[in-house]
């Protein structure tokens, strides 16, 4: 080998080692730079808010905390989006204090089933329980709750609701927006303009952005399994559900919707902004990107079709809670910083900004009386909504439901089973994991 | 005489091999005794760790039907993945090896989908398939062939992540065109004079000399192809498994179990399970490998 | 360079087909890079962007401390190409060339080690390096590559199998020691293997990302992967940056790999190259 080779590896080395020693200094350096600050207790905020709309808002919403005390500080970290849970997991299940942060933006569906777990501290003794049941939405608060402890404190929710493109209605005769499934079937064939085998524009289609599962809330207002324990898929509402989404399919055909549908993949081309759909489920936030992106659009919104008069406009919401991680330094602290992010200051700092649905129901009462023009009415359809809302938390006898169940309700509806045998498959196999938990 | 100088052997082989051995004893071998350990208990990572036998084992077997769809899921793609792409880099880099005008160029190209990463790709190719407006239909339709649905179809899903693996097939080419280096220009001169025609020189003169890397290439794509994940967990929104669970392969089930239900036990069972049917195909194959596998430095 | 007749035609025709098949899929990265977010919310997606967003990329790095990210990786990227390019070489040695009791036992554990998925050891990994007081530093990820990976050694292992016993034999009949033939006689004739490793794990640490997710704590420690998740978020996705900060982020390696291609045709000829 020839020498310049050789001396090029050894200069590599040292500088290799160079940097090591390098960077071990840092890490000194950062541990007196904590040192300096204990007079006030540091807390770890982690979150996945980091792009550039979002992370402005909750770092002011920080900065205002940190102002306001004189024995807390919170320092704020963006960790990406699901990968975050993963992070805060490995870190709760090394016990070692100095990993485990304090504070946590989680997945409210998730709560109980990591209460259960261990993953995260029970807060009956940390926070006013009283004060805030009596404004967080029920059924968020529900959701934080196992075995009489509460696990976290509801932040955020994004309940569906129904956008409509009131041109397009109107071209096809509709001054009114559907009120029932009936309603939605009618006034889509009418819309619906299909082109040899492609579709020039579309009414309605159930399972554009959302899932079978919303429509199977949406038909009784009943989760999988209910409160009380109870397995609740073969019902006749379900069934109906399915049989109704499969008319739409059949009618359309499934080829062609499933083209159409695929188009619009992954976020990116929008069939509503592009006019090529009349009648579309969104979140409420929804409203920012046609806003930004389409303001050509004259459109309405209302809360989710019922299944029929009088059934219930039943809707389904996921959202975020915030959590002490299990074995976090300063619970006491943390929960004191919780509670001011669920109070109805910092909420409706939160729903404004972002246009978002927050769980405390005074703060968003007190955003939608504010609001003006079309932001007031589309938040105040979310806010109505949000009374018929129902958030799916994994259940603790089963967490593995959605992957029992979801498969056969696919069988479903591309036609592999009718409703009828694949609800009854559902319902079995959930039964029997139940039961084999017992 | 002899035997000095095998003693001088025996420890200078581990010293060689030491590197490895002290990082497998510190940071490898723990982990994995401790995963193995806890595929007999109700590990959950955070609030248990009873001894339960094996119990995870015979659930395994005989109560969860996901375990089973999983490995077949796995198998499916394992067939036929392996011998596509390891053909298709192999042809590819003799391709690329001929001193073809522009062969830099090319090289880089065909190299360039196995450096890209991340989301990024995999949504990439969620617009590629897109039944109707998708390039892959649209190609297809030059040549008139009506295109499936391919994510959307149960039937087609699986098919659509082998084409995606074939696209990135340029980073195992690079293995292939690094062993083309070595083949002896002189060898082929000598089959020039003889007459033979493309086919024997590359079945007598150069397959021959790269087998040792075709063997490495059939080993660890076979070992990766078991543990397929990240693709099929972006492309089926968040890893439920995709229509009709035609995505959810043995990885993507452990994940979530140990990620999303935190039965980690269980997890860990199923992944020894899986180790040991690839620990025997890789020893297998390297039995077999006596058979094909040529070592220059073995000749005598 | 051999004109373009018969066959050679042939073949560049076909390559250049393959080409566009993989470039076809690359524009449609580059040109939703160009585009504003309407333009990409609209249908049917346009092949050009009708609004050329050049300042797209000034956003893309504006939006995070890139250039901080960009330092942090290099940082950790080169150490880790270090490390494997020189370890694993060494190790395939002995793996390889010398013979020593329990050398089989120890390659097929050495093997088992990559069927392990690395998400089932990531928990008792974790815990490892938090016991040793690893967390927040660039420890755990620099660190592993300076002990050897599998998947190399196994790599150079089979590539130092081809090259003929003789030479080793006889180096040592004059009493040369391994470590001497290892470094005067293999690594010279194994450049174009070692360039592949070389890109291999420049691309591998350079595209990591669930070990700086797990590891990084700061910040200001984030590596480039990390800092492109800022335009992803649970709701809306900003496709325009994250596909320029995307593109961004591979023209390092694609430069990279143009450079290293050199050392495949500088190949070793073997049997011209040693005595044997």
């Amino acid at each position: 080998m020839k020498r310049g080779v050789g001396i090029g590896l050894v200069v590599l080395l040292i500088a290799a080692l160079g940097g090591l020693v390098w960077w071990m200094q840092g890490g000194q350096e950062q541990a007196s730079n904590t040192a300096n600050s204990d007079e006030k207790v540091t807390l770890d905020f982690w979150s996945f808010w980091g792009s550039e709309t979002r992370r402005p808002i909750i770092e002011q919403m920080i900065s205002d905390f940190n102002e306001s005390q004189d024995e807390i500080f919170v320092k704020h970290t963006f960790i990406p989006f699901g990968d975050i849970w993963t992070k805060e997991l490995a870190a709760v299940a090394s016990k070692n204090q100095n990993a485990i942060p304090d504070v946590v933006v989680g997945d409210i569906n998730a709560i109980k089933l990591r209460g259960q777990k261990q993953q995260v501290e029970p807060l009956n003794n940390l926070v006013d329980v009283n004060a805030l049941q009596g404004v967080m939405h029920p059924e968020a608060w529900d959701a934080v709750q196992y075995e009489n402890e509460t696990y976290a404190v509801p932040f955020t929710m994004d309940t569906r609701l129904l956008f409509y493109n009131k041109k397009m209605l109107e071209e096809a005769g509709y001054t009114e927006p559907p009120q029932t499934w009936a309603d939605l079937t009618e006034m889509s064939e009418k819309i619906t303009v299909k082109q040899g085998n492609t579709f020039e524009k579309v009414g309605f289609y159930p399972l554009f952005g959302v899932g079978t599962d919303v429509w199977l809330i949406n038909a009784d207002g009943r989760n999988y399994i209910t409160k009380d324990g109870e397995v609740t898929i073969n019902t006749p509402e379900d069934r109906e559900a399915l049989e109704w989404i499969n008319e739409f399919t059949d009618k359309m055909g499934r080829k062609e919707i499933d083209a159409f549908k695929a188009e619009f993949g992954e976020q990116q081309a929008n069939p509503f902004l592009s006019e090529k759909v009349a009648m579309y489920v969104d979140v409420a936030t929804f409203y920012t990107q046609i806003r930004d992106y389409g303001d050509h659009l004259d459109y309405g919104v209302v809360p989710l079709p019922e299944r029929e008069e009088g059934s219930g406009h039943y809707s389904w919401s996921g959202g975020f809670a915030l959590e002490i991680p299990k074995g976090a330094k300063h619970p006491k602290e943390a929960a004191t910083f919780i509670e001011y992010m669920a109070g109805k200051e910092a909420q409706m700092y939160w729903a404004e900004k972002n246009f978002d649905q927050v769980a405390n129901q005074e703060a968003g009462r007190a955003v939608a009386d504010q609001l003006e023009d079309k932001e007031k009415e589309v938040y105040e359809v979310a806010l109505t909504a949000m009374e018929n809302t129902l958030l799916t938390p994994v259940p603790v006898e089963v967490p593995d439901l959605v992957s029992l169940v979801s498969p056969e309700l696919e069988q479903a509806t591309l036609g592999k089973k009718t409703p009828e045998q694949a609800l009854q498959a559902a319902e079995q196999k959930v039964k029997a994991a139940k039961e084999g938990a017992q | 005489m002899k035997n000095p100088l095998r003693r001088a052997d025996t420890w200078q082989g581990y010293l060689f091999i030491m590197p490895w051995l002290i990082g497998f004893a510190v940071l490898t071998a723990g982990p994995m005794l401790f995963s193995l350990a806890a595929s007999f208990t109700d590990y959950d990572m955070t609030s248990r760790m009873n001894f339960i036998g094996i119990v995870n084992y015979t659930t395994m077997f005989t109560k969860d039907d996901l375990f089973w769809v999983s490995l077949y899921n796995t198998f499916f793609f394992v067939i036929w993945s392996v011998p596509l792409t390891t053909v298709g880099a192999m042809i590819l880099a003799l391709l690329l090896n001929k001193g073809i005008p522009g062969q830099r160029v090319f090289r880089t190209i065909f190299y360039l989908p196995a450096v890209l990463s991340g989301v990024g790709v995999y949504l990439l190719w969620m617009q590629m398939l897109s039944p109707s407006s998708g390039l892959v239909n649209t190609m297809l339709g030059f040549i008139g062939i009506d295109g499936p649905a391919w994510l959307a179809d149960p039937n087609w899903t699986k098919p659509a992540l082998i084409l995606m693996k074939m696209w990135s097939v340029g980073g195992s080419m690079l293995f292939y065109l690094a062993s083309l280096q070595s083949v002896p220009k002189t060898l082929y001169e000598v089959g020039a004079l003889e007459g033979a025609n493309w086919w024997h020189r590359f079945r007598y003169i150069t397959f021959p000399l790269i087998t040792p890397v075709v063997f490495f290439d059939l080993i660890t794509s076979t070992i990766g192809a078991f543990q397929i994940f990240s693709e099929a967990y972006v492309m089926s929104e968040g890893g439920n498994g995709g229509p009709v669970n035609s995505l959810l392969f043995y990885n993507l089930r452990i994940w979530n179990q140990a990620f999303e239900v935190y039965n980690m036990g269980y997890a860990m069972s199923m992944t020894w399970f899986l180790f040991v049917i690839v620990l025997l195909l890789t020893l297998f194959n390297f039995k077999f490998a006596k058979k094909w596998v040529y070592y220059e430095g073995d000749r005598r | 360079m051999k004109s373009l007749r018969g066959s050679n035609l042939v073949v560049f025709l076909l390559l250049c087909l393959g080409s566009v098949l993989i470039l076809l899929p690359l524009w449609w990265m580059i040109s939703t890079s160009l585009k504003p977010m309407a333009e990409i919310l609209q249908f049917p997606p346009t092949f050009f962007p009708d609004d050329w967003q050049f300042s797209n990329y000034l956003k893309t790095w504006q939006a995070a401390p890139f250039t901080l990210y960009l330092v942090n990786t290099l940082f950790i990227t080169l150490l880790v190409v270090i490390g494997n390019v020189l370890v694993n070489a060494f190790v395939a040695y002995g793996f390889a060339k010398i013979q020593f009791p329990g050398r089989n036992v120890w390659f097929v554990i050495l093997l088992s080690t990559m069927m392990i998925p690395g998400f089932v050891t990531l928990v008792p990994q974790y815990i490892l390096f938090s016991r040793l007081g690893w967390l927040n530093t660039y420890l755990p990820l620099i660190v592993p590559a300076f002990f050897g990976s599998a998947f190399f050694i196994f790599l150079l292992r089979q590539f130092y199998l081809r090259i003929p016993n003789e030479l080793i034999e006889a180096a040592r009949m004059d009493g040369a020691s391994h470590f001497y033939i290892w470094w005067h006689i293999m690594l010279p004739l194994s450049k174009p293997i070692l360039a592949t490793v070389a890109i291999f794990s420049f691309n591998g640490a350079w595209n990591d990302f669930l070990g700086p997710l797990l590891y990084l704590n700061d910040e200001t420690k984030y590596t480039l992967q990390l800092g492109l998740q800022v335009f992803k978020s649970e709701a809306n996705t900003q496709w325009n940056l994250l596909m320029a900060g995307s593109l961004i982020v591979l023209l390092p390696v694609i430069v990279l790999f143009f450079i290293f291609q050199k050392y495949f045709i500088e190949g070793m000829d073997l049997s011209s190259g040693g005595k044997g």
